[in-house]
């Protein structure tokens, strides 16, 4: 047998952190079109609101003010929530990259009950908007817009619980630290948009 | 025998006897799973776009049968073989049925068959979230169909316009099951580019850096990013339209401030990147084919590789050209105007490129070339009325008229489904180890190309003497009886290239010459290895040394060594140079793609019927996910960063070490 040159890869590791892993690009690439997704809903809202003037539409002629503005309260704790809960997952992320056990423990117990909250805050959200998803266009979109996202926050929930009850019940492998910063990544994600989702529903028809 | 002989002789026994092992070894830990759980399980990219091909031809075929029950109802006046109902029904499931369960899955189909072997990998880099999409590919197919049958079949047309399909004017079940069966194949589609993505970017071979990538696998990725950004469009689309319906939202109603026009605005963003996430993968396929058959280099690859990105970018700049009958504003009409003749700039230069790379070379006129010959000939003219539509004053004459419909078959069947068949004809040999009879392909070629010119070429000059799409039959003092039936007769003629086309598939599997590893001398690396592949793909991963991979190559070109055969490992490497930079081990089979799809199914199936069915299905994909995301345990204990796996003798092979000099 003639002898060929070779590429002697036995020496390189199983895993990587951030772009190395094609996990990390897998779910970026699910964040993208996440993103292009909430880019057309927030379209579709401020389409529609050329439409409806004045915006939000009257609740009623006799009842109340003109405006049905949203109740700035279960959003704007959301807001103060979901930034807090920046401080134990990246506590969670840093941990996974540094092998540090206790650290990914304790901060996604913290996350999970964080993120139990901020779902229990999204339910009062829902009737602040003062429209029922089939009362009117403006009601439909908000719906859809917190609903959306609502849809996020469980799924975001739902990967904290699996990953929390792993690093419990099993090892601090490696595998999982890389699956904490994918973790980390969609956490900030679904934090950053609430951000952006909170101005549409309850700034921007207050500002513009 | 001198002894320097005798150890020689040794070490060589020893090096097959391990080379041996080593195959087996990888025989075995890539080996198939059997029986009817082996199919739900399956997750080797070439098993499963294999089914996604066999699939959507299926699905070529039900459009085509369609089809045929069209041009028979129009072939003359006030025909009654068709009552308007169903007719209705079938232009919408044919539209539905091509653009969403034919064309797009292809594409796919044949990027993730052909992808892994092109970039040098051993599968895709998800293959279980590969397997997820099939199955909901699959399960949107046969929704729609199950319910064509029952005579509750979409009729809306293949876009379901509010306010015609909203819940006003389209009661009962039809509209709804269009559009959760846009869910379906939107959620196969999006994950079909992540798995390319992740494919092309992170394990190509060593070597194979950024301008090194085939044309292919550069069209698979620019369609993949499209999609990313187009197909959440449609999926609000049908999801608005599917709530208006169901839970009585507002969005397109505006009697309560919701907005008909945007419906087509939602749906014309995703309608347009559409179409050219069905185009651009065939021209990938017409770049492999004139390269192979030329045996020249591409003329201008960087230019090409731009063009296909041009096209990307400005492909979501003209979707409103779909709606120049609308009354929005001329100024914005006229931007888009502009942008819809720009964009024939790129494919123009793509041409242009083509025919230099062939201009002088020693031409191998095989049944592929032919198909793409036909396709410059066929598209050319899609694109010179494309260009003509995209002026408002021309438009708004021959919008809605068969003009139109003379267009897009022009675009589409010219475009890709030529491409498509010449692709078929390449790498048939490659999927089956056979070759395609080239006499029945060439039968095949004439019949489809001069039957296509038959049906739609005479649909121009019925658009413009005003024959309006969508209608089930015309009078006949309109004289359009004459063109109608020689369309009719050129639909038979089209139909009999497809039947050819069985015809030669069905006899070449049992009796056709066998291919071997390259029958074509082709340059992409599908072609350094079996026809077909081993599960594996390849023994030992290619290395690549310059642009078209095996016309480079040398015997001094390294091969990758190192990877264990006891797990399925394959190799990362990074994504602009290809430098290896990890050993990625794949999942083997595994049920829970399959579950999640059921989970998904209850869902949006159910989901027609009750909101509720949509809190089921989280709970059932909640679960199955866990099921997917709670590995084996024995995944983990793989040594972290800077460890070495210890490799026996079975692992490595003793005697493919470089020659000390």
């Amino acid at each position: 047998m003639s002898a060929r040159p070779t590429i002697d890869v036995s020496e390189l590791p199983h895993h990587g952190f951030d772009t190395l892993d094609p996990v990390w690009w897998g779910n970026n690439g699910l964040l993208v079109i996440e993103s292009s997704m909430f880019a057309i809903l927030i379209t579709t809202y401020f389409y529609l609101r050329q439409n409806i003037q004045p915006w939000p539409p009257p609740l009623g002629q006799l009842t109340g003010p003109l405006n049905a503005l949203p109740d700035l309260t279960f959003g704007t704790a959301n807001v103060a929530l979901l930034l807090f809960s920046l401080l134990p997952i990246v506590l969670v992320d840093l941990s996974a990259r540094r092998d540090f056990r206790v650290g990914a423990m304790a901060g996604l117990v913290i996350c999970l009950l964080l993120a139990a909250v901020a779902i229990v805050f999204r339910a009062y959200e829902f009737p602040a908007v003062k429209f029922r998803w089939d009362a009117n266009a403006y009601g439909s979109v908000v719906w859809f817009l917190l609903g959306m996202h609502l849809a996020h926050l469980l799924t975001l929930t739902m990967e904290t619980l699996l990953l929390t009850i792993w690093i419990f019940k099993r090892n601090f492998d490696m595998k999982h630290r890389l699956d904490l910063t994918a973790l980390a990544i969609y956490w900030y994600w679904v934090v950053g948009m609430w951000l952006v989702i909170y101005c549409v529903i309850y700034i921007s028809p207050r500002v513009l | 025998m001198r002894d320097d002989d005798k150890r020689a002789q040794t070490q060589d026994h020893v090096a097959e006897a391990a080379a041996a092992d080593y195959r087996r070894t990888m025989e075995q830990t890539w080996a198939r799973p059997h029986g009817l759980y082996g199919f739900l399980i399956e997750t080797d990219h070439k098993i499963i776009a294999l089914r996604y091909i066999v699939t959507a031809f299926i699905f070529f075929l039900l459009g085509g049968i369609e089809a045929a029950l069209m041009r028979v109802q129009l072939a003359r006046p006030e025909n009654h073989f068709l009552n308007p109902d169903l007719y209705n029904q079938v232009f919408t499931v044919h539209g539905t049925t091509m653009m969403f369960l034919f064309a797009v899955p292809i594409m796919t189909a044949l990027g993730i068959y052909l992808v892994p072997l092109m970039v040098g990998a051993r599968d895709v880099a998800f293959p279980r979230l590969n397997a997820y999409g099939y199955f909901v590919y699959l399960i949107g197919g046969l929704l729609l169909y199950i319910a064509f049958f029952l005579n509750t079949g979409p009729d809306a047309g293949w876009f379901s316009y509010v306010p015609l399909s909203g819940p006003g004017y389209s009661p009962g079940k039809r509209v709804d099951i269009w559009a959760q069966m846009i869910t379906f194949t939107e959620i196969s589609g999006l994950i079909g580019a992540i798995v390319i993505i992740g494919t092309a970017f992170k394990m190509r071979a060593p070597g194979m850096s950024i301008h090194r990538i085939p044309l292919f696998v550069w069209a698979q990725v620019v369609t993949s990013f499209m999609i990313l950004f187009a197909m959440p469009a449609v999926m609000l689309a049908s999801g608005f339209l599917a709530s208006d319906r169901l839970v009585d939202t507002h969005i397109f109603n505006p009697a309560e401030g919701g907005d008909a026009l945007l419906y087509q605005h939602m749906f014309w963003f995703f309608g347009h990147p559409e179409v050219y996430i069905i185009f651009i993968p065939a021209l990938g396929f017409v770049s492999s084919i004139i390269v192979t058959f030329s045996r020249r280099k591409i003329f201008g690859y960087p230019v090409m590789v731009l063009s296909l990105v041009s096209t990307a970018f400005i492909g979501f700049g003209l979707w409103v050209h779909h709606m120049f009958a609308t009354p929005l504003p001329q100024l914005g009409q006229s931007f888009f105007t502009a942008a819809s003749m720009m964009i024939a700039i790129p494919s123009g230069v793509q041409i242009f490129c083509w025919i230099a790379t062939l201009w002088g070379a020693r031409i191998n006129l095989r049944v592929p070339l032919l198909f793409v010959l036909g396709f410059f000939a066929i598209f050319v003219l899609g694109g010179l009325t494309g260009v003509m539509l995209a002026s408002v004053p021309l438009d708004l004459q021959i919008h809605d008229t068969f003009f139109v419909v003379a267009h897009l078959h022009y675009v589409l069947i010219g475009g890709s489904v030529f491409p498509l068949f010449g692709a078929f004809y390449y790498w048939f040999p490659k999927w089956t180890g056979r070759l395609l009879a080239e006499g029945l392909g060439r039968l095949n070629f004439w019949l489809m190309f001069v039957g296509f010119n038959l049906v739609f070429f005479p649909m121009h000059q019925l658009g413009l003497q005003g024959m309006p799409r969508r209608v089930y039959t015309y009078l006949p003092d309109t004289g359009w009886g004459t063109l109608n039936l020689v369309a009719s007769i050129g639909a038979l003629i089209l139909a009999l290239g497809v039947l050819v086309f069985l015809i030669n598939v069905f006899r070449s599997f049992r009796v056709g010459e066998i291919a071997g590893d390259n029958p074509w001398g082709a340059d992409t690396l599908e072609w350094s290895t079996s026809s077909p592949p081993p599960d594996y793909n390849f023994l030992y991963l290619p290395t690549v040394q310059g642009n078209y991979a095996l016309w480079t190559q040398t015997s001094e070109t390294p091969i990758v060594i190192g990877l264990s055969a006891k797990k399925r490992e394959t190799l990362v490497t990074s994504v602009v140079d290809a430098v290896p930079e990890l050993r990625f081990e794949l999942p083997g089979p595994s049920i829970w793609p399959f579950c999640v799809a059921l989970g998904t199914a209850e869902a949006f199936i159910v989901g027609i019927f009750t909101p509720w069915a949509f809190v089921v299905g989280a709970v059932l994909v909640f679960a199955a996910l866990f099921g997917w995301f709670w590995s084996d345990p024995d995944y983990e204990n793989l040594k972290v960063i800077g460890a070495a796996d210890k490799a026996s003798s079975v692992e490595r092979p003793t005697r493919l070490q470089p020659e000390k000099a």
